[in-house]
């Protein structure tokens, strides 16, 4: 990278993504927001109509909406594993891709923090979630993993989203210093007077530096704790130990497959070859090569100590994921999740633009299917026979879930034209600084 | 070290001479000077020798304050209406140490960014008047204050290091 760019060029490239948006960009958001629109009103008219008009039902009570939920919570975590993990750790070819990885985790939260709110019956009380006591003095109850959920998830918001717009000051300033009329000032709001003082500096790498620290424990925490609105029940396929490591996993799974399907296309409409290289792209791919057998691994043993384990109801809910009524999303998610992943122990695969865009795509459904079967088969499918029962696919529902994809995807749109989808200040440190001349010091 | 009153900023177009201008400036033992880069570079900070950043114990203070608080909190709402439920303990440990661990993040994070705002001295409404555009981009500057005399003198010394523009202001 150092051989072809300099620092102006690193300035100029990544400010261009900036520029005039072209048709297909306006087409785009269109289309999104008609996907957004569609959502909106299915949850006006569930609001109005009553929360019956979604497939939720008695005995599946936790169907799409918090499928969902859990999915968009699982994309949001790659996000953080890349900008603070590999920062942590000195990994250099985080600098090209964290920006927009980062994205992902604050509009896949943004997105999945919708959820619990479209969840309720009646969501103008929303606010009796939050930590505050009833008029008789009675708190919420703290010993409540559906609690815990609210905290983690307002935490990992909050705190992505400052690493997040922290990351930007010195990109936005960069913005400020070029931008001209309204631009300029806007910019200039938003760059909050940096100039890029040795003080300012300072204490900048000393804040991201404990940010990041901050932020890597979430990555674990926040999707453990959902696993644990689950694994906390005695829902046979629910109550396992292993749901906490096994949740994180497939939360990374899946956040990786969808930086690279967020990456590959906005490299090439920004033409950003030289700072999303294919090297970028393979190492990403490694890494989800990594994290499928991972997740393959606590599929295996999930199975294993259900039959090892003698217990009837556990053994049951395994049976019927395999062979009962949603035997299709069951294998699927095998499939998606870790056979098509394999691919990538060949470089071929793992250059291929192509490869890697099918690979991203399968294993984003398979994750989706994989929260859809841990969640609506264990419920259709409890203790007693008279209680089990399936729940209905409504056209509310499916707006609803719709709309989300739509609402995530129109929130980066928007992003990659308005902010720098790559960090350029983290590019430049990468690069050899300007020099007048390498002689020894001019003052000798 | 206050940073105020007249000062000129010097323009450097690469690192080598920003460094070269540095160490003159130490040499002479002037200390009221502000270096300006659009990246951070540990050369520079090895030059300047400015001490750690306090901003690591906000991040302290703030994530202490949030294990307690987490802990306060839970506490104090189980015995303010005691209700047991399940047959567990009111003060039950791991579920209230998960609350206690969140919001240990949680204050660390918002107090960490508020020990950056403090210390880095933002926002700020207005630039420095003696601030270029290129210094975000691919210059490099040094801002340094002092009587009229002396920074006359520094202009001349820092454009024989190589200073391209020397811009003086707050007078």
């Amino acid at each position: 990278m150092s051989f072809q760019l300099s620092y102006k060029k690193t300035d100029l490239d990544l400010t261009q993504t900036l520029n005039k948006p072209k048709k297909w960009y306006y087409v785009a958001v269109f289309l999104l927001g008609l996907g957004v629109a569609w959502g909106a009103g299915s949850w006006l008219h569930q609001i109005l109509t009553g929360i019956g008009v979604a497939g939720k039902n008695n005995p599946v009570g936790w169907y799409l909406y918090i499928t969902t939920f859990v999915f968009w919570v699982g994309i949001a975590h790659s996000g953080t594993l890349i900008s603070a993990i590999l920062f942590l750790f000195r990994v250099k070819w985080r600098a090209s891709v964290y920006r927009s990885a980062e994205a992902v985790t604050v509009f896949g939260l943004a997105t999945a923090g919708l959820f619990p709110l479209l969840h309720m019956g009646r969501v103008w009380v929303f606010y009796w979630t939050l930590p505050y006591p009833q008029m008789g003095g009675l708190f919420p109850n703290f010993r409540s993993p559906l609690v815990w959920d609210v905290f983690a998830i307002t935490t990992y918001l909050t705190v992505s989203s400052i690493f997040f717009l922290t990351g930007m000051v010195p990109d936005v300033a960069i913005i400020r210093d070029k931008a001209r009329g309204w631009r300029k000032k806007l910019y200039g709001f938003l760059a909050q007077g940096w100039q890029g003082t040795d003080n300012q500096w300072r204490h900048y790498t000393a804040a991201y530096v404990f940010l990041a620290a901050l932020a890597t424990p979430l990555v674990i925490s926040v999707h453990s704790i959902v696993s644990w609105d689950f694994a906390m029940s005695i829902v046979p396929g629910w109550h396992s130990t292993i749901f906490a490591p096994y949740f994180v996993s497939g939360a990374i799974h899946s956040g990786l497959a969808m930086v690279m399907l967020i990456l590959i296309p906005m490299r090439s409409a920004f033409r950003l070859h030289p700072y999303i290289t294919d090297h970028h792209l393979e190492s990403l791919a490694k890494f989800l090569l990594f994290t499928a057998t991972m997740v393959g691994f606590a599929y295996f043993v999930e199975v294993f100590i259900a039959w090892y384990s003698h217990n009837p109801w556990e053994q049951a809910i395994f049976i019927y994921r395999a062979f009962g009524d949603y035997w299709p999303a069951f294998w699927s998610l095998f499939v998606c999740n870790l056979l098509v992943p394999q691919l990538f122990w060949w470089k071929r695969f793992r250059r291929s633009i192509p490869f890697l865009v099918f690979v991203s795509v399968a294993v984003t459904i398979g994750m989706f299917f994989e929260r859809f079967v841990i969640i609506t088969t264990s419920l259709a499918h409890e203790y007693i026979p008279f209680m089990w029962g399936l729940p209905d696919l409504t056209f509310t529902e499916l707006g609803i879930v719709v709309g989300s994809f739509s609402w995530f995807f129109f929130l980066f749109l928007i992003f990659a034209k308005t902010l720098p989808v790559v960090s350029m200040w983290e590019v430049k440190e990468q690069l050899d600084p300007p020099v007048v001349r390498k002689s020894k010091d001019r003052t000798s | 070290m206050k940073y105020k009153g007249a000062n000129i900023m010097v323009i450097f177009p690469g690192m080598d001479a920003l460094l070269g201008g540095i160490k003159e400036l130490q040499r002479s033992a002037a200390r009221n000077f502000l270096v300006y880069a659009p990246v951070p570079h540990h050369e520079i900070e090895h030059a300047l020798h400015r001490p750690g950043s306090p901003v690591r114990v906000y991040a302290l203070v703030g994530a202490l304050t949030g294990f307690c608080t987490g802990w306060a909190l839970t506490i104090f709402s189980v015995y303010n209406y005691p209700l047991i439920v399940g047959g567990k303990p009111l003060v039950s440990v791991p579920p209230f140490g998960v609350i206690a661990y969140i919001l240990t993040i949680l204050f660390g994070a918002l107090a960490t960014i508020i020990g950056f705002l403090i210390n880095a001295r933002l926002p700020q409404l207005r630039l420095a008047e003696a601030y270029d555009e290129r210094l975000s981009s691919d210059h490099y500057g040094i801002q340094i204050f002092g009587d009229d005399e002396k920074l006359k003198e520094w202009g001349k010394v820092m454009k024989k290091i190589g200073a391209i523009e020397v811009k003086h202001s707050g007078q």
